[in-house]
């Protein structure tokens, strides 16, 4: 028979279903787009961040407004480390991403551990006030060490990638941004015929990292990188230019930074000619079988479903109950033999290693650092996310980080159909948000979770 | 000496303004217990208006007038429609609550006006003044906003401290219950207390929008200081706001004059931790105990 501790504990069946999981999305990111796969890369991602924020709002009862900065501490750490260091510390060890990964975690825990140990003595709006500062002062942290953390224009990353290399199907790629953006792909033609040349390049099939970069047709849709790649070399397009020209909303999202990506690639300059282009006739998919946006999305779904594990053995377990109990009644808690304190730290702490994490994973799937990235706006997102889908559910998290990046989304098809102007179209979606906040907090403070299980309890009591 | 004097002196046109954003927040805690987060971007918002009247009519105070009408309806609309409501739900939901007004409005604002930074005509001279064969860096306009601000704060304290609405709205924040056995229309005044610190976020946007450009999210640093200063001193205090608005201010100007400008957060951010951890409620609040 097997040993008590282990029936009686949820790991049989929790292991099992996030395996499930896994392996369902896994799949899922091999046979949609690869915008598709774009998008379950950012939901995975938040999702992650969220996780960390349901235990330390709806769980230890918590408010924080600064989740966003500790994922830039995340985001940070993976880039400093994998651009600076070839071994690992002490161990001596060839450097790679997990390490980097890794160490971002535990930048994370540090970040949480001083962070909370603050917190643990705040009440509600202090706390609140206390963390909106944070990221709020962030990019003034990172403008004052412009050496090593590229201050206010942020670092450029190479997408760490598996062995034998991903490949790109840009064609596939140039595809899916034609959904969005049509101007996008008379875009990728024109620069596809101004340097014919290059189209050698594309007699290999296999793409090394830095093949990438560059061969990105402004068609596809990534990152500040993609932008520089594709703007003339004398004209370099700075991160600080992309956040720049999406300033009507403060909101910087993931979409806004692809949206000035495509806005500026759209505009007619010169494809510099050292770039490879990729004319890979049409949409094969090579040897390696992996389009960036896959291998991306592949790494945040590992992350995500590892950190949803971990959260949902904490909430469910002994740590779980203790986070409640403080949070309702910290005096009764107390004299239960819990340390309020204790549990307040550890919930900013687990936050913070998750909120680490997806900063990390965010940092590959932006293939940039900057402050813009990591701004207010993101810290804000977390909060909508994890208010909309319930606070206190993990699976409210995953519906949260969906609704995330499917809003913005849904937001500019709609705009595009109604030809609304960028203006309107760049905020819609925080308005929206923003609205979304007030009407959720007034009318069901449980989020969409708490709607499902009220619906589902009246209909149970009505049987 | 003489460059230590001049950032001071710089420093109080920014602490004043400052001072107002951090009564402003007193006035609502006092009235609902709740730090509005929204603050800056209701005063965000109404400069905006006030600068579509300036551009439309060319007065700057009939703008002003317009700010104010609208800090007033404002703050009537977000309590009205928000706070009211929220009152019985716990501290998370106001915080998540005044946060949503925050980024709609920005959102709002944006989607109106875009994003890129207007500038606010000043009614008088903003170049420094020539007093005894030398520039000194205090401007015509700068007197205008130590007036201003002086004369609210004053008016602010009277209220308070000398006519019956005043209070009316102390008894009602004090306790709501007995306030209400006493006959005083206690939501009336809750309202009302929200109205006036929407007025005065107001009166703060049209002031400082001459010195630092309009944008939708210009003010959001704003927020920072100004909740610096409010926690700092004691969030109940209206002397204390005022004090370390202008503290804060003094503060910036130093670190911006002897370091670099982008410090200037970083310092104040510090400010608050520490103020923080030494006394979680508030440097200069009322030393209620409370367990854990």
């Amino acid at each position: 028979m097997m040993p008590s501790w282990l029936r009686n504990s949820r790991l049989l069946v929790h292991a099992p279903l996030f395996i499930a999981i896994w392996l369902l999305l896994s799949r899922l990111n091999v046979i949609v787009e690869p915008l598709m796969s774009y998008y379950i890369a950012l939901a995975a991602m938040y999702a992650t961040a969220m996780f960390g924020m349901v235990i330390l709002v709806g769980l230890s009862g918590q408010v924080s407004l600064g989740n966003g900065a500790l994922m830039a501490v995340g985001g940070y750490v993976f880039a400093v480390t994998s651009l600076n260091w070839q071994t690992v510390p002490i161990l001596g060890m060839q450097w790679n991403a997990v390490w980097s990964v890794i160490f971002a975690g535990l930048g994370g825990v540090i970040a949480g551990l001083i962070i909370g140990m603050l917190a643990a003595r705040l009440r509600g709006p202090y706390l609140a006030g206390l963390t909106l500062g944070i990221a709020v002062g962030l990019p003034s942290i990172a403008a004052r060490f412009p050496g090593i953390l590229g201050g206010s224009q942020g670092l450029m990353l190479t997408v760490p990638y598996p062995e034998g290399g991903y490949a790109v199907d840009s064609a596939a790629a140039a595809d899916a941004a034609v959904a969005s953006d049509a101007a996008a792909l008379d875009q990728a033609l024109s620069g596809a015929s101004a340097a014919p040349s290059d189209s050698a390049s594309s007699s290999s099939d296999m793409l090394t990292p830095s093949d990438v970069t560059g061969s990105t047709a402004p068609g596809d849709m990534l990152t500040p990188s993609d932008v520089t790649g594709s703007t003339a070399p004398g004209d370099m397009l700075t991160p600080s230019d992309v956040t720049g020209s999406t300033a009507p909303g403060d909101m910087l999202t993931v979409d806004d930074v692809t949206g000035a990506g495509s806005t500026a690639s759209a505009d007619p300059v010169p494809v510099p000619s050292a770039s490879a282009i990729s004319a890979t006739p049409s949409g094969t998919v090579t040897d390696a079988g992996f389009v960036l946006e896959q291998w991306q999305a592949s790494v945040s779904i590992a992350v995500a479903c590892i950190a949803g594990f971990v959260a949902l053995n904490l909430v469910r377990g002994r740590q779980g109950r203790v986070w409640k109990a403080v949070r309702d009644d910290p005096i009764a808690a107390a004299l239960a033999g819990i340390s309020p304190a204790a549990s307040k730290v550890s919930a900013f702490v687990v936050s913070s290693l998750f909120a680490a994490l997806a900063g990390a994973v965010f940092a590959q799937i932006l293939t940039y650092v900057g402050p813009g990235a990591y701004g207010v706006a993101l810290s804000l997102s977390l909060l909508v996310g994890v208010v909309l889908g319930g606070r206190g559910s993990l699976v409210g998290a995953v519906i949260g980080a969906v609704l995330l990046v499917g809003l913005p989304a849904a937001v500019s098809n709609l705009a595009g159909e109604r030809g609304w102007s960028d203006q309107v179209t760049n905020n819609l979606p925080t308005f929206v948000y923003g609205l979304l906040l007030v009407v959720v907090v007034l009318i069901a403070p449980g989020g969409v979770m708490g709607l499902l299980s009220s619906a589902w309890r009246r209909l149970a009591t009505r049987r | 000496m003489t460059t230590f004097i001049d950032y001071l002196l710089g420093g109080f046109s920014s602490g004043a303004v400052i001072a107002l954003f951090a009564l402003a927040l007193v006035l609502v805690w006092r009235s609902t217990r709740i730090v509005n987060f929204a603050q800056v971007g209701q005063a965000m918002f109404t400069t905006f208006i006030a600068l579509a009247v300036q551009v439309a009519t060319g007065s700057w105070i009939l703008a002003l007038l317009a700010g104010l009408a609208a800090g007033a309806i404002l703050g009537l609309i977000v309590y009205a429609l928000v706070l009211r409501p929220v009152q019985r739900l716990d501290t998370s939901g106001s915080i998540i609550a005044t946060f949503g007004v925050l980024i709609s409005l920005q959102a709002l604002a944006s989607m109106i006006w875009g994003g890129d930074p207007k500038s606010f005509a000043p009614p008088v001279a903003n170049d420094g003044l020539e007093i005894a064969g030398r520039i000194w860096p205090i401007s015509w306009y700068d007197i205008l906003v130590y007036v201003v601000t002086a004369v609210l704060v004053v008016a602010l304290t009277l209220l308070f401290t000398r006519t019956s609405l005043g209070l009316s709205m102390r008894a009602s924040a004090f306790n709501p219950e007995v306030a209400k056995l006493s006959g005083i229309r206690v939501n009336r005044m809750l309202a009302f207390g929200w109205a006036l610190a929407g007025v005065v976020g107001a009166v703060a946007g049209v002031l400082i929008a001459p010195t630092a450009s309009l944008s939708p999210n210009s003010f959001d640093i704003l927020l920072i200081f100004a909740f610096t200063a409010a926690v700092v001193g004691g969030l109940d205090s209206l002397i204390g706001a005022v004090a370390f608005g202008v503290g804060t201010g003094l503060v910036l100007a130093l670190v911006t004059g002897y370091g670099e400008a982008g410090d200037a957060p970083i310092v104040v951010l510090i400010l608050l931790a520490i103020t923080l951890v030494v006394r979680p409620g508030g440097a200069f609040g009322r030393g209620k105990s409370r367990a854990v």
